[in-house]
């Protein structure tokens, strides 16, 4: 039999040393933007039950996701998301606490990517979720954070916005079963004009219905903020033209507060699968990765599948992009753990070794213990891992500093 | 200057015809005529550069977008899948997909769980999902004819363009699967992110199409 001992599984892989650092400065960078806006953080289990993932709309297929059986044999996953635990949580343990609730999380969520395409399957994601709030205010608030989140890697970077409620609105009027709806949705969210003008004009021999021809357009209408008028004048649409004001209006409010280096775009033609999403949605770019690192939206129908209606708007910040995106922008040695003094004690004096590492410590250095017999052995170790003081405890009681000057700047 | 549009191409016939729809715009193609063994090739007026690649990598190269745009054709992307944009049919390389039996049997008798054999299993696994209909994929890399002239399926998956191979060995069409063609195929961030570049070269190609 083959043995998978020495391993990691497909899609997984361990962190070490600078990469780790990475990580946690990412996190700890995101934990305090989303903490100083008066979010509290939650953690969900890392496996749920299959039911929380398998409501009324199925918003992931269940091959995506990872399955195993507890011991009454119930089936369960590891989650694929951390919206829909959240909203669990919410709709549960949360009933009853005053609105609005501020929320964030910082966990790994799991989807079974296809093999060999390069994808992880295990996902740092961090997140906010805004809970109980219809109001403009905070779809602004969460943009806002999906800004300062995308604004905090000194990188360009780029905010999209669009509106699920458009394309619903549109494709609400046709008279198709939920199938071609489906198939509609897939080649608007892959921009395939070819076919989605073929399968639009089989339900529209005559060609002179408004609403077929309006969402022929539906996945041109990306850009900046031109877009806007390009859609009114596209859609000729009552309702259509409220949300467009609305988001014009989000546009440019988020417009005028991002720097240099950010951009706001739009994209009506954001229709994508895994939605629970009824307003705005929001995805997130940064300069040289070529998927998105953030993603979230408004999602007021979610929670009362759970049992509890409140409306909801957040986003989550895939860590592992930003990451990456970090990797290819910039040196990431600042971020090798270092070590600036190492303590050798000689035999007899280890508790004053120790005490003397404690106190530098304290003066802010990082030190180790020396764990070897000899001095020399010490040196040798110090050279290679680019300490560059040695501090050596021995009978006499002026502690000394090796002359190690020579390391320094190796 | 920005940095260029790299712009991955099927090696081929598509990399021929692409090629041609270039030189039509008015693009300097030479070191695409002329390009020996290199890989990565740079057409100078467009401020692009060619990156020559075989069909499933134009589609990985595409959707990690180290390449930002893709010409590939449609039996690749629906057998691959993947999240990109697929912004035209360029309408060469034109062929289809289609099942294909020893002419005169009907694949459909009897009711036995029939065998297919094709160098696309998710293409026939899907189209045979769609009619409700199980049946056994065998995945042959070379000449997919010889399977049920061997006796090892009931039927082929398989590109046809003029039918004369399959007629050669004593196949027949029995069912037309899908239509296929040449796509140009974008990464998502790109399109956004360079989006006035992409879109004056796509308006070039559907313009000279």
């Amino acid at each position: 039999m083959k043995r998978y001992d020495l391993l990691t599984p497909e899609g997984t892989k361990d962190f070490l040393f600078e990469e780790s650092m990475l990580y946690r400065s990412i996190k700890n960078k995101l934990d305090s933007i989303f903490r100083k806006c008066g979010y509290s953080e939650v953690v969900t289990p890392a496996l749920e039950f299959f039911d929380v993932f398998n409501l009324n709309s199925n918003y992931f297929p269940q091959e995506d996701m990872y399955k195993l059986t507890d011991s009454k044999g119930r089936l369960m996953v590891l989650r694929p998301d951390s919206t829909m635990p959240i909203a669990r949580m919410t709709a549960t343990r949360l009933k009853d606490a005053t609105l609005p609730l501020r929320l964030y999380y910082n966990q790994k969520v799991y989807r079974s990517e296809p093999a060999l395409k390069g994808k992880s399957d295990e996902i740092s994601q961090m997140g906010i979720e805004l809970i109980g709030s219809s109001m403009r205010m905070a779809d602004l608030e969460v943009c806002v954070s999906a800004v300062n989140s995308l604004e905090a890697w000194g990188m360009e970077y780029t905010l999209e916005i669009g509106h699920i409620g458009i394309f619903k609105e549109l494709v609400g009027k046709l008279d198709v079963d939920d199938d071609t709806k489906e198939e509609i949705r897939k080649l608007i969210e892959k921009k395939n004009f070819p076919a989605l003008n073929d399968i639009l004009d089989t339900l529209d021999s005559s060609g002179n219905s408004s609403t077929i021809q309006s969402i022929k357009k539906l996945p041109s209408l990306f850009g900046g903020e031109e877009v806007f008028e390009k859609a009114l004048k596209a859609i000729p649409d009552e309702k259509v033209r409220f949300i467009l004001d609305d988001i014009h209006s989000i546009y440019n409010d988020i417009s005028s507060i991002c720097g240099e280096k950010g951009k706001i775009i739009v994209d009506l033609g954001l229709v994508n699968k895994t939605d629970y999403y009824t307003g705005i949605i929001l995805k997130g770019y940064l300069q040289g990765h070529g998927d998105k690192v953030l993603a979230g939206g408004r999602y007021d129908k979610l929670i009362s599948e759970f049992g509890y209606d409140v409306p909801a708007v957040g986003f989550a910040v895939y860590v592992n992009a930003v990451a990456n995106a970090i990797t290819k922008n910039e040196n990431t040695d600042s971020y090798k753990p270092s070590v600036d003094t190492i303590v050798y004690s000689s035999p007899g004096n280890e508790i004053k070794g120790l005490q003397e590492a404690e106190r530098l410590r304290r003066e802010g250095e990082t030190v180790e213990n020396a764990l070897f017999e000899t001095l020399e052995e010490v040196r040798e170790y110090a050279k290679e891992k680019k300490i560059s003081k040695i501090v050596v405890i021995d009978d006499d009681d002026d502690n000394y500093d090796d002359g190690m000057e020579d390391n320094a700047d190796e | 200057m920005n940095k260029p549009l790299r712009i991955a191409l099927t090696k081929g016939r598509l990399e021929k015809d692409t090629v041609g729809l270039f030189e039509k715009i008015g693009f300097d193609c030479t070191s695409l005529r002329e390009k020996g063994r290199k890989l990565i090739l740079p057409i100078p007026d467009a401020n692009a550069e060619a990156v020559l690649a075989k069909a499933n990598d134009v589609i990985t190269y595409v959707e990690h977008g180290v390449c930002d745009i893709g010409v590939v054709g449609k039996d690749t992307i629906t057998e691959m899948g993947g999240k990109f944009y697929e912004l035209v049919d360029l309408g060469f390389g034109k062929c289809k997909f289609a099942l294909a039996v020893k002419k005169g049997s009907d694949f459909y008798s009897g009711f036995g769980v029939k065998t297919v054999a094709t160098k696309y299993p998710n293409i026939a696994r899907t189209y045979f999902e769609s009619k409700g209909m199980d049946i056994e994929i065998v995945k042959i890399e070379g000449s997919v004819e010889l399977a049920p002239l061997l006796e090892l399926a009931d039927g082929i998956v398989d590109i046809v363009e003029t039918g004369t191979t399959l007629k050669e060995n004593g196949l027949e069409v029995a069912e037309d699967i899908m239509p296929i063609s040449a796509r140009v195929i974008v990464n998502r961030v790109s399109l956004k992110m360079r989006q006035k570049e992409i879109e004056n070269l796509i308006n070039l190609i559907e313009e000279n199409l």
